[in-house]
């Protein structure tokens, strides 16, 4: 389950109303992306992060109590050159948006209808965006994958405008503040989805910390081996799905999306060829395959013999993971996430203290 | 002494016969090797006692599945009450190969699963 809804109900639970600030924008480095959330209780609790802490997030909650007391919603622009982020503690140096919305959590509330609607949408696999014109952010527009829609934004021409930039979202899945319509409004887009899924061919001593790992980050996971002896919950406690039966034909039954990883840690080709002649072809974000460079070369060579076309084959990640000197099952897993999570980011999986 | 793998195994694994599923099949039985992981179902389709159609499906290793591939062929057309005297020794042999002990049960894994697929039709 997303962290948002989490936080939904913890405060529902525990709070009446609350402000929920949302980085809307941001120019510059920053080390959280759009759509990140914190919410600021009445009672006092605050859950999330807009930045990673520091001067900005309490200035954050300062106009969140705000917010709070007046009972309506703000557009919070932090304008920050290299020395006003010193000075305020925001290293990253970069100008950022947060829209602060309170919210009330003993009544209906536009703001939680959306969220309610949005988890439902999930629920079935799909994904959805909410569109929120941020010089009204009562004005929302609810757009889920596959053509539902329901609020307005104000106006038809704008609604329309904001369904196609939601295509194209979902598509990338991720959230951005757009100008649209005639008058160059600017509205938010916050994209939501399914979680991001690790799907693990094989059942052996890699693939135990690999779940443990991809289960803390956040990851849905699946487990499948042709060994009911192998895939067990005992070897596998946080695992969401265990599946057992031949490899590839249950390889066929699976969803594969721009957020679904894939390891394939048999090192056997008899799982590895027809498993990976399922899976490449679907182009899931990420392919990796436990093994030397050798057994790797060896493997395409079969897959091309077997119709699997180059640009499927540079998908694969063979030998799967970073070169950080993993030996053990865990620093193999952790080696094997960081490649498939910085793969999915766009970045380089360099030392951060290199990156310009 | 037979090649350690034959063309006829290498030719049968690269290029397996009869692979896929059947609708409606009249027998179906899926075995696996607990610790190795091959798996293979082998699915038959009848009229009368004799094998019409015969397919596999299955992950494994080179011996399984091209003995899976060969064993399809071997039983397409047969009597399926013939069947039941088809030996571990025939389809070894049919692999022509210098098959280990160690790896015997990989070549008779699909023949296990056709003999449990036909006491099940038998009940």
């Amino acid at each position: 389950m997303e962290e948002l809804f989490e936080d939904i109900d913890r405060l529902t639970h525990a709070e009446k109303r609350v402000a929920m600030a949302t980085l809307v924008a941001t120019r510059g480095t920053s080390p959280k992306r759009e759509g990140a959330k914190m919410w600021v209780g009445e009672e006092g609790r605050i859950l999330g992060s807009v930045t990673i802490g520091g001067c900005v997030d309490a200035r954050v909650i300062a106009e969140s109590e705000q917010a709070l007391s007046s009972f309506k919603s703000r557009l919070v622009e932090m304008r920050l050159g290299d020395e006003d982020a010193w000075e305020i503690g925001f290293s990253c140096a970069g100008d950022l948006d947060v829209l602060i919305e309170p919210v009330d959590l003993t009544c209906p509330d536009n703001v939680l209808d959306c969220y309610r609607v949005v988890r439902s949408a999930i629920d079935y696999g799909k994904r959805a965006v909410i569109a929120t014109l941020l010089r009204d952010s009562s004005r929302k527009l609810l757009i889920i994958e596959g053509g539902e829609i329901s609020g307005s934004l104000g106006t038809p021409e704008l609604d329309r405008e904001a369904q196609t930039v939601a295509v194209e979202l979902i598509r990338r899945g991720v959230s951005s503040t757009v100008s649209i319509g005639p008058d160059s409004s600017s509205v938010f887009f916050e994209t939501h989805g399914p979680p991001p899924t690790l799907i693990v061919f094989g059942a052996g001593h890699v693939s135990m910390p690999l779940v443990s790992l991809a289960h803390d980050l956040g990851l849905k996971t699946i487990v499948v081996d042709g060994r009911p002896r192998f895939a067990t919950r005992e070897r596998f406690p946080d695992v969401d799905k265990l599946l057992i039966g031949i490899p590839s034909e249950i390889a066929e039954t699976l969803a594969y999306t721009s957020s679904t990883f894939v390891v394939l840690t048999a090192h056997d080709y008899k799982y590895d060829l027809p498993v990976l002649k399922v899976v490449l072809p679907a182009r899931p974000a990420y392919v990796g395959l436990l093994g030397s460079k050798r057994r790797g070369k060896a493997i395409k060579e079969f897959l091309q013999e077997a119709g699997i076309n180059e640009a499927l084959l540079d998908q694969l990640h063979v030998p799967t993971g970073l070169d950080i000197g993993a030996e053990t099952a865990a620093e193999i897993a952790l080696s094997i996430l960081a490649e498939a999570v910085a793969l999915k980011s766009g970045r380089s999986a360099t030392f951060l203290r290199d990156v310009k | 002494m037979p090649a350690l793998y034959s063309d006829i195994l290498l030719d049968h694994f690269r290029h397996p016969r009869n692979y896929g599923s059947l609708d409606a099949p009249d027998i179906s039985n899926e075995q696996f090797n607990p610790l190795c992981g091959d798996r293979i179902r082998i699915e038959l389709k009848l009229e009368h006692s004799i094998v019409n159609q015969a397919r596999f499906k299955g992950d494994g290793c080179a011996i399984s599945t091209a003995a899976a591939s060969l064993l399809t062929e071997l039983v397409t057309g047969a009597d399926i009450t013939q069947l039941a005297n088809f030996s571990d020794a025939q389809l070894i042999a049919a692999l022509e190969s210098n098959i280990q002990p160690a790896r015997v049960q990989c070549a008779l894994l699909p023949l296990q699963a056709l003999r449990e697929g036909l006491k099940d039709y038998k009940l």
